[in-house]
């Protein structure tokens, strides 16, 4: 890691030069060079399994008095069948309705005299369970977890609230443009696989029972597929005791079944009417390599330089040179086996059309010119330190173990990342566009008001030349 | 669900991203909890300095803190400061335009600029070798802006984009944190648009910019701080070379804040036409800063509002099941109640069903309230709001790696010249007792001292009320 870094500033100083000599021989001072790099040290974590199969990850992390519980268990959308879209939200919500020995009162009048909060939340392929107390309490917030997570009441009483929450939010959001172009971009791309049904119907959410809450609970929650995960500040002896003792008796659960997608590769254009939209929201992208193949650090690093930075090229172009956007982004998305790519931005709605103009000139000029080295090492050493900083502080650790534990990546994944990172060329970064970001098989999204925007993305249904 | 009201802000939030921080050895022991160590100093030329040392990760926070913040606005230029914000990544002496955004990026470091009631903030995360280099820049734009004409332009389009994504092209986009504080309050520096009319961005001129500049960017009008993982003598050294220079600036009086005392409550409704369901929100004047007063309503705030043991949480969502949360805060949705420095409200909001009428809600959040104006709480219930105040109080200095810490260090250096109370809240809290909770619920939990808006979805054919239905 040193060596690594070492590098980086070696790389910066020529860059820097590099800039100042390119400007207009200018009086411009450069900016004085960073310093040598500081050691990065990553947190001694121990890791052990249970006798029912149950990981622990424990990371003695910060000098904050606090402590972060996590457990994730392998349940979530991906374990929905087509006519339980949201039943793994549900099963969350009612989770912290009580266990059999606490009510839901007393379960957050007990987490509250902790300094914290206990919160389950169902994603596509985790439920997570937990939050972050004072560090005194680290123990009793892991019996806490147990509880919820092997004892929830799931009762009935509940139920109808529950459910009319879950239908004011979903009506909410189902006003938001950038909502509506996520739920239809990713039905576009993986249609009735789960990774394609955001909104459930209001008649599903409508008609789940309390027996369906209850056997989503017992068929995808057990020991074998949970992962707890402490970090922060907390006494190491008596957690580990009280994790083996709350949790060492739990029932081992079926196995997680994970369908994989066969998403779909080819251009296509859906325009959703928005009357009077001031402003169109873009989502276009595609499926790309997910993280256990080779190809996907350097996908990051150019996903970086493209759209990912603040500073990166469609930024810079439909933003700093255009003013037709406030926050265009670009990012990776991964599922289990699964990632898309996508660019997302809301623009002016008369600008629709020069937007997607723009955004498909800087996709196709990274696929047909390598960047300038400079331009790269700026891309790589900014995703080298924002790694560091993810990995400063105790969600942030937890978040990146999550990752390489849910998609199986080896642990040297972390540990070599930034190297990884520091490594790639610009011809790759050109190649990694050319294989990956293939216009003609983009799918484009755009919300807004079809009367104006109509003929603006009519160009844009079909690549150039497309297939 | 509906996201949280947005910083007017530069650019993109950063994550959850959060560090830990270390007490400094050799610091005399605090009271419950943990010490930040505190470096306070001026240079000649009036910039307040913080520093603040913590080598649990090999990252620093850098912050500029202008006492500029947009209730001081010129009142012609609604938005101006905001605009302004964005101008300063526009290029300066040694930068050119948007060269310091990737002066930051390159150095692996992430950065914002946000503008708030009381300050404009602007704020780098970075490795700790690039403290340097990032003081060079930020110093650099100190010392002067080089804008033009089409930077100007160009910005005016994204700001305008800007209030477009989170105010006109959403439901709820105004609601609660631009359209409470216009209607709960009487004086226009507290009570104007300060994401700005966008006929108002239209008439700003570089000469605005410019004098702006001269006027609320002077040394003498910021406060600086440093957190992280540096060498104290070192970093000391850079702030002398790179900032000593700069030269302060007269400074205008400061605007008269003070709101007239609200003698009746205030009931608005405004009518969006994206909104699915109807909101509510509920603002209430909060005592001046530092006055026992002020820790009680902090406390109240925690035992009403705050968390799923919440009285208003047992009311609205578990008993009555009206909304599925609360939401409350004192400068809820631009701050905390500690990162600001004038009148303040409090503000309470639920989104609900349109078979719902708005007094229900009005009725549940009663209930809630009035049996804190009659009775002294429960010393159980109010040593629980200290532990939860404590726990979120560590929670918000560790916001965005340290970068929460460096907010209140900023905003007790330049508001109260006195970073080191950062130290002292936990201790002020402890002080409180029921009587105090009980006298502070009476006088400023009384309807006559709130101001009521609800948010009603229009019907089919209604224009959309964008800016809570002014023009």
């Amino acid at each position: 890691m040193t060596a690594t870094r070492a590098m980086t500033a070696l790389l910066l100083a020529g860059a820097l030069s590099l800039a100042s000599a390119s400007g207009a021989l200018a009086q411009k001072q450069s900016p004085p060079p960073v310093g040598p790099p500081k050691d990065f040290r990553l947190p001694a974590i121990r890791e052990l399994t249970l006798p029912n199969g149950m990981a622990v990850t424990l990371v003695p992390f910060g000098r904050v008095p606090k402590v972060a519980v996590t457990l994730a268990v392998q349940a979530g959308r991906i374990n929905e069948r087509a006519d339980q879209v949201s039943l793994s939200d549900l099963t969350a919500a009612l989770m912290e309705e009580g266990t059999r020995t606490r009510s839901a009162a007393a379960l957050a009048d007990e987490v509250a005299g902790m300094g914290g909060s206990l919160d389950v939340d169902a994603g596509s392929e985790l439920t997570t369970i937990g939050g972050e107390v004072l560090a005194e309490h680290a123990a009793g917030m892991v019996r806490l977890v147990a509880d919820v997570a092997r004892n929830p009441l799931l009762p009935s009483s509940e139920l109808a609230r529950i459910k009319a929450d879950q239908l004011r939010a979903l009506s909410i959001e189902k006003s938001q443009p950038q909502p509506i172009a996520q739920d239809r971009f990713r039905s576009v791309l993986y249609g009735d696989h789960p990774y394609g049904r955001v909104f459930p119907s209001e008649r599903t959410v409508q008609g789940f029972t309390i027996d369906q809450v209850r056997t989503f609970h017992a068929a995808n929650f057990g020991a074998r597929r949970a992962h707890l995960y402490v970090a922060g500040v907390f006494d190491a002896a008596a957690t580990e005791a009280a994790i083996r003792e709350a949790f060492g008796s739990w029932a081992p659960g079926r196995p997680s079944v994970r369908p994989v997608p066969k998403p779909r590769m080819t251009r296509s254009l859906t325009l959703i009417d928005r009357p009077g939209a001031v402003q169109s929201t873009i989502m276009l992208g595609l499926p790309v390599p997910d993280p256990v193949e080779p190809d996907y650090v350097a996908l990051q690093v150019t996903d970086g330089l493209l759209g990912g930075a603040f500073g990166s090229r469609i930024t810079t172009n439909i933003r700093e040179r255009k003013g037709y956007s406030y926050s265009p982004f670009s990012s990776v998305t991964n599922f289990y086996r699964q990632s898309y790519w996508a660019e997302q931005a809301d623009v002016t709605t008369s600008e629709t059309g020069n937007s997607l103009k723009e955004i498909f000139g800087e996709i196709e000029r990274l696929r047909s010119e390598a960047p300038p080295q400079a331009e790269l090492h700026g891309i790589e050493r900014n995703l080298a330190g924002i790694f560091a900083v993810q990995n400063s502080s105790r969600l942030g650790v937890i978040g990146q173990l999550q990752f390489v534990d849910v998609q199986g990546l080896p642990d040297s994944y972390l540990t070599e990342y930034v190297k990884r990172v520091l490594a790639i060329t610009p011809e790759q970064v050109r190649a990694m566009a050319q294989r990956h970001l293939r216009p003609d098989r983009m799918t484009i999204v755009v919300v807004g008001d079809r009367k104006t925007v109509a003929h603006q993305v009519a160009p844009y249904v079909r690549a150039p030349g497309g297939i | 669900m509906v996201r949280p009201a947005p910083y007017p802000s530069l650019a993109l939030a950063l994550a959850g991203l959060a560090a830990a921080a270390a007490p400094s050895p050799g610091q005399q022991a605090p009271p419950p909890g943990f010490t930040v160590p505190v470096d306070y100093y001026k240079l000649p030329n009036g910039l307040k300095v913080v520093l603040s040392r913590d080598t649990t990760a090999p990252t620093a926070v850098v912050a500029v803190y202008y006492n500029i913040g947009f209730r001081n606005e010129p009142r012609d230029r609604t938005g101006f400061a905001h605009l302004f914000e964005h101008l300063m990544f526009q290029g300066s002496r040694n930068l050119g335009k948007f060269e310091f955004v990737k002066l930051v990026e390159q150095n692996g470091g992430l950065l914002n600029g946000s503008t708030r009631f009381d300050f404009t903030n602007y704020y780098q995360v970075i490795p700790s070798n690039a403290v340097n280099t990032i003081l060079w820049a930020e110093a650099d734009r100190m010392r002067g802006l080089a804008i033009d004409t089409s930077n100007l332009n160009n910005q005016r389009d994204v700001v305008k984009n800007e209030v477009r994504v989170n105010v006109l092209n959403q439901p709820y986009g105004s609601f609660p944190w631009i359209d409470l504080p216009m209607r709960a309050n009487t004086n226009w520096y507290n009570a104007h648009n300060f994401y700005g009319d966008l006929a108002d961005l239209d008439a700003a001129t570089l000469d605005d910019a410019a004098s702006f500049f001269r006027t609320y960017y002077a040394p003498n009008n910021a406060a600086l701080v440093v957190t992280g993982d540096f060498d104290p003598a070192e970093v000391r050294g850079w702030i002398q070379q790179y900032f000593g220079p700069v030269p302060p600036a007269p400074q205008p009086p400061r605007p008269d804040l003070r709101e007239p005392k609200q003698t009746t409550e205030k009931r608005f409704s405004q009518v969006d036409s994206l909104a699915p369901r109807p909101a509510i929100g509920l603002a209430y004047h909060v005592p001046d800063r530092y006055t026992p007063a002020w820790y009680a309503f902090g406390l109240l705030d925690q035992i009403l509002g705050q968390g799923r043991d919440s009285r208003f949480y047992d009311e609205v969502v578990r008993k009555r099941g009206l909304a599925s949360e609360v939401n409350a805060g004192i400068n809820y949705g631009l701050g905390s109640m500690y990162d600001y420095d004038g009148p303040m409200l409090w503000e309470v909001t639920a989104f609900y069903d349109n078979d719902k009428p708005a007094d229900s809600l009005i009725a549940a959040f009663a209930a809630a309230i009035e049996p804190l104006r009659t009775r002294p709480v429960a010393s159980a219930v109010l040593a629980r709001a200290v532990t939860k105040l404590r726990s979120s109080l560590y929670s918000e200095m560790e916001q965005f790696s340290g970068f929460g810490r460096a907010n209140l260090l900023a905003s007790f250096a330049l508001f109260d010249d006195d970073p080191g109370r950062i130290n002292r809240l936990e201790s002020e809290f402890a002080k409180i007792t029921p009587q105090v909770v009980l006298e502070t619920a009476r006088t400023y939990l009384a309807p006559s001292n709130r101001t009521i808006l609800t948010v009603v979805p229009a019907g089919p054919g209604a224009t959309r009320a964008a800016n809570g239905g002014r023009p």
